[in-house]
């Protein structure tokens, strides 16, 4: 079981949960992008993207450049796999839990009552 | 735009068993069943180390043991809701993980179990936080990874 920083992986989740930042990570997702770029399909004025943007980049989501002139936004993978890792361990574990759980009640079900018959068998 | 929006972490999963629902229900809160069950793939969860007080603000606890080096992951948690055999619900008191199991009766001793996992205790769920969670973020996690 993999343990990540709970705060951080908070600060991932809360910048994930507005689903105009969500559309900005999958964009990112497809290479890196400016501010501009990002503006555009979105139909958002460049401070209401900036907000966004800043949300994304304390939760460690995006780093921007400090020396380009347009600061490309470049999503870190890092982060988002904290984040999708938290989803994927917690499937795993329940996944592997009900697994057991069905063998387990198979096995209770065909198990004869105490001092009875056998059960029938196929 | 709220600023302290609840992070939605979840995660939705679905099972059918063959069993009746009240056998499915009694398993997930009676230590003799957890114990064969409750420890994933490689892990063992020891009945000696299962608590189980099936009440709202009951205690839930379990010690998962990993086979191979015998370290151990101790989990607390309390109840919120026990609504036998439909409801159960659990908070993580270290975490703050919330757990909620819904059993669902398929006819023909067939039960569905679903489960939402949530990273925030239920309590601190927003009517805001609710709707958030209806986008789930795994959703979301599928097409990312659809995109690479």
């Amino acid at each position: 079981m993999t343990v990540v920083a709970r705060d951080e992986l908070d600060a991932t989740f809360m910048a994930l949960a507005d689903p105009t930042r969500r559309a900005i990570v999958a964009r990112l997702a497809r290479g890196d992008a400016t501010v501009n770029d990002l503006a555009a399909p979105f139909n958002m004025t460049l401070p209401g993207i900036s907000k966004h943007l800043k949300v994304l980049e304390r939760s460690g989501l995006i780093s921007r450049s400090r020396h380009a002139q347009f600061r490309p936004c470049h999503l870190e993978p890092a982060a988002l796999d904290a984040a999708l890792g938290w989803i994927e361990a917690n499937r795993r574990i329940w996944t592997e839990r009900f697994d057991k759980l069905d063998a387990h009640l198979r096995a209770i079900q065909a198990t004869p009552a105490p001092g009875g018959e056998a059960a029938d068998v196929d | 735009m709220t600023s302290h929006q609840a992070a939605p972490a979840e995660l939705n999963l679905t099972r059918v068993f063959d069993a009746p629902r009240e056998i499915v229900f009694r398993c997930m809160i009676t230590p003799e069943h957890l114990t064969h069950f409750w420890g994933p793939a490689g892990t063992s969860a020891p009945i000696e180390h299962i608590r189980v007080d099936a009440r709202p603000g009951g205690v839930f606890e379990t010690v998962m043991v990993n086979d191979a080096d015998g370290s151990t992951y101790p989990t607390k948690a309390v109840y919120v809701e026990v609504t036998e055999p439909e409801r159960l619900v659990w908070t993580e008191t270290h975490s703050g993980m919330t757990m909620a199991a819904t059993f669902v009766d398929l006819g023909g001793s067939r039960t569905e179990v679903r489960i939402r996992q949530t990273n925030v205790p239920e309590a601190m769920l927003s009517p805001d936080a609710q709707a958030g969670f209806r986008t789930s973020l795994d959703k979301f996690a599928a097409y990312l990874h659809s995109l690479s």
